[in-house]
């Protein structure tokens, strides 16, 4: 105990929190306070020290700790603030997405519109193509056929290319014989190649393939349609070719080629090769629409080309199962007789009396007897209680009068032989395949009259 | 469609066990592993993380581990105390399996934990993430975490973490100072088929599974500071506080002789930085000779210490698992990392068996450590770790 005081060694505690208790004895009392002061002295230096690094340790060890400690409140209000832009970001997004969707209902929205009159236009014109006419207004008429099926043919481009980029459209994959689509494209293509002077040969299939046909069919119709518009001279050549991985539905022609700078260019939009004609009335948006397509379908598609000796399109398409071909099929392929619709009782109900009456031209023009009706209670007003064969049904009536499927589910109560066909302006496939759940079948806006008298022919038939 | 079935009953497994776990008891490493990979080896088995005793053999263990799970990447590291499926446990090997079809796992080696700098820590971030992005079974969707296993007593925690964290941004991490049994000796982390020193073990893992990266402790600031005036930073010790030797001062704020100064008392006293308005406790390793304290993370001449006492370790650590429960659902697994202090602070108060309870019931894998990390710091006396939950958000 007597020589603790050669060293300074500290007896008592060093509370920095509290006031120190001094001995009462002068001399201790003088020798702690003197430990104190050398004691706070050192305490003030290191802490001098540490305050004047101010945090930057030069890569001390504890720095990087302090330093970590630190950042981490940084990067907190800095995470806060980046979640808030992100918040910012996705309403902006969900607003544009939600204008983007009225655009999309208003351009569907405006082609039903269109498709109304030019429905009836279409029917019109077809009635008085049946009738006899001296020649020069047989050829006023056919023209008159011609610029409506030029309208309809851009108006359709136009819908179709909306709702693939709107993602609306969905698929119909079905089983097919390749050569019901290809004969009949075939026979088509083949006047228009002839009057611009070019041969179409066409080398039949009877492949079994599975892809929805009505786009399948825009595809090649595409192909076609662009081998005619740009061949001068030669032929246009339309195939199958087996492959282990499906079936190439091959264009080919000899006309002017693509140059292999311009093979992707093509596939844009409003892009067209080599100089326009002016018998080329299209928008430029072929080529799109079938890159589209054949995006959805999963069918690729392939481009070979010599400049200047010809081009060749095609699309792979995967192969069908045979047994999966329906009956009925064949049965629509049945060649329409004649004779068939004479004296069959029609129902027309369409809220556009424009319509109902060109409906009424053309099928009276078939020999049918046609009653036409703005509404159920129209046509209850109209029948008493005769009976009919076939309905046809506008899908899209007045909000108030409720949709063509609920009328015809009241029709049909009443009379269960009843036919019914829905036509529709509205090009999704929640409709048709609804309508064709309940066994109807259905036609779309505008109403092509050879697709409509095969339809009736066929309904008639299993009657 | 029998093969539908099969995805099925798959899926429900995927579902159930996205995480596997396992023990092992036996002290031959050969047989150990074998142990391991009975309960763990399945067709899907991406990754396997273990965490052994110090006791084994390493070089025999790394290949016995190497061998049982073969084409399996496998990383670890040596402990100061296990937890097992039952809780606290010595001696023994602890092993988690990850399934690929829920987890995408990489990991790397750093083995110059002296040369790591920022340039290193961003090449090894990005390699991780690609290697993560090419064993993802569903490309895009999952969220990342990292976890570090740094080898307790090479003394480079602070500055590895700090610039690896800088690398990571935003990619949560956490992890633990691999132990050795309180022998202060050697601490091992394994990647790579073999055991290495002075070297970390990142591990990023990306999943669907909803997760938490927590951390908790359960001390509590008293009036007292003690500011450290001498320090030996390169050995992480402190010669003095307030101006008198370190483990004198030290003895006389916790009432007892420097003579009977062990890790229980250091468990019991402990000593926290405060930074804003948080503490971070810096923990005392070892009295020496000279009358100086060793601590387990990095000390600095002029930092203020603050004495802290502990509150009920089982209250805090049932609250933190409560709340990691009603914010994830059933919890698949929780990763812990737990300071060995406060394994020693449970034995001391007899508490072992209800925590073992308390970290069983809530499937706790993971070990006791020489220290924690949490989001790039290096930190004390902790219990740190993920919580991944059994079943994706919405």
């Amino acid at each position: 105990m007597a020589d603790t005081s050669t060293r300074p060694s500290p007896a008592l505690p060093l509370d920095l929190a509290r006031e120190t208790e001094w001995p009462a004895d002068p001399t201790a009392r003088e020798d702690a306070l003197r430990e104190e002061n050398a004691r706070l002295r050192r305490i003030c230096q290191a802490l001098m020290e540490r305050v004047e690094a101010g945090g930057m340790g030069g890569g001390a060890p504890y720095a990087a700790f302090e330093h970590s400690v630190l950042l981490a409140e940084q990067v907190r209000e800095r995470t806060e603030q980046l979640q808030h832009t992100l918040d910012a970001l996705h309403r902006a997004k969900s607003e544009a997405e939600a204008a983007n969707l009225s655009k999309t209902k208003f351009l569907a929205a405006v082609s039903h519109d269109l498709l109304q009159p030019l429905n009836a236009a279409r029917l019109f014109a077809s009635a008085l193509d049946d009738q006899r006419l001296p020649e020069p207004s047989r050829r006023l008429v056919g023209q008159i056929g011609r610029s409506l099926k030029d309208v309809e043919a851009l108006l359709g481009t136009l819908v179709d290319i909306s709702r693939l980029d709107a993602g609306v459209l969905a698929p119909d994959v079905a089983t097919f014989r390749v050569g019901e689509l290809l004969d009949a494209l075939a026979e088509e293509y083949r006047q228009m190649a002839a009057a611009r002077g070019l041969a179409l040969h066409y080398v039949a299939s009877s492949v079994v393939v599975e892809s929805d046909l009505a786009l399948l069919a825009r595809v090649v119709r595409n192909f076609l349609s662009n081998s005619i518009r740009y061949t001068e001279r030669g032929r246009v050549l339309l195939g199958c070719r087996r492959r282990p991985d499906g079936l190439e539905i091959v264009v080919g022609d000899t006309g002017p080629g693509i140059e292999p700078a311009q093979r992707e260019a093509i596939f844009q939009e409003f892009r067209r090769v080599g100089p326009r004609r002016e018998q080329d009335r299209g928008l430029g948006l072929g080529l799109a629409i079938v890159d589209r397509i054949s995006g959805m379908l999963g069918h690729p598609l392939a481009l070979a080309s010599q400049p200047g000796h010809g081009a060749c399109f095609s699309v792979r398409v995967p192969y069908g199962s045979p047994a999966a071909l329906t009956a009925r099929r064949q049965a629509d392929e049945a060649d329409p007789a004649s004779h068939a619709l004479a004296g069959a009782r029609i129902w027309v109900i369409d809220d556009d009396p424009d319509v109902g009456d060109g409906m009424r031209a053309l099928l009276e023009g078939w020999g049918c007897r046609v009653v036409t009706a703005r509404s159920l209670s129209e046509l209850e007003a109209e029948i008493g209680a005769a009976p009919a064969d076939v309905l046809l049904v506008d899908y899209h009536l007045g909000s108030a009068m409720g949709d063509g499927l609920a009328i015809a589910a009241e029709l049909q109560r009443r009379q269960s032989q009843l036919a019914v066909v829905v036509v529709t302006a509205n090009h999704d496939a929640g409709v048709t395949a609804e309508a064709r759940r309940r066994g109807y079948d259905c036609l779309l806006k505008p109403v092509k009259p050879l697709r409509l008298r095969m339809l009736l022919t066929s309904l008639l038939a299993q009657r | 469609m029998p093969s539908s079935v099969v995805d099925e009953i798959e899926a429900t497994s995927v579902r159930q066990q996205p995480l596997r776990t396992a023990s092992s008891h036996c002290r031959e490493p050969a047989g150990a592993a074998a142990e391991l990979a009975r309960s763990l080896y399945h067709a899907d088995l991406g990754f396997v993380l273990f965490f052994c005793s110090a006791e084994y053999p390493l070089a025999e263990l790394g290949e016995a581990l190497e061998a049982a799970f073969a084409g399996v990447t496998v990383s670890g590291c040596t402990t100061a105390g296990e937890i097992t499926p039952a809780g606290y446990c010595r001696g023994c090997v602890v092993a988690i399996g990850f399934d690929r079809r829920a987890f995408a796992v990489a990991q790397a080696l750093i083995d110059d934990l002296e040369g790591f700098d920022l340039l290193q820590a961003q090449r090894l971030t990005g390699e991780l993430l690609a290697a993560c992005r090419r064993v993802a079974r569903d490309g895009e969707g999952g969220n990342r975490f990292v976890l570090t296993l740094l080898d307790g007593l090479s003394s480079s925690e602070e500055q590895v973490l700090a610039t690896l964290d800088a690398a990571l941004g935003a990619i949560p991490s956490f992890g633990g100072s691999a132990g050795d049994d309180n022998r202060l000796a050697h601490t091992h982390v394994y990647s790579g088929g073999r055991f290495h020193s002075e070297a970390a073990v990142v591990v990023m893992v990306e999943t669907r599974l909803p997760f938490e990266v927590f951390t908790t402790h359960h001390l509590r600031p008293r009036d007292t500071k003690l500011v450290v005036t001498r320090v030996d930073r390169d050995r992480r010790r402190v010669l003095e506080l307030n101006a008198a030797p370190a483990a004198e001062e030290y003895a006389r704020l916790v009432g007892l002789p420097v003579a009977e100064l062990t890790p229980a008392v250091f468990a019991r006293h402990p000593l926290a930085v405060r930074l804003g308005e948080a503490h971070y406790v810096r923990s005392i390793q070892c009295v020496n000779a000279d009358g100086s304290l060793s601590f387990y993370c990095a000390v600095e001449n002029g930092i203020v210490l603050t004495a802290m006492q502990p509150e009920p370790l089982l209250d805090d650590l049932r609250d933190v698992l409560a709340g990691l429960h009603e914010r994830l659902g059933e919890p698949a697994l929780i990763i812990g990392c737990d300071c060995f202090l406060r394994r020693l602070e449970l034995e001391s108060l007899g508490q072992v068996a209800q925590a073992s309870r308390l970290l069983g019931r809530e499937g706790v894998i993971g070990f006791n450590t020489y220290g924690e990390q949490h989001h790039g710091r290096h930190v004390n006396q902790t219990f740190t770790g993920v919580a991944i939950g059994s079943r994706p958000r919405d």
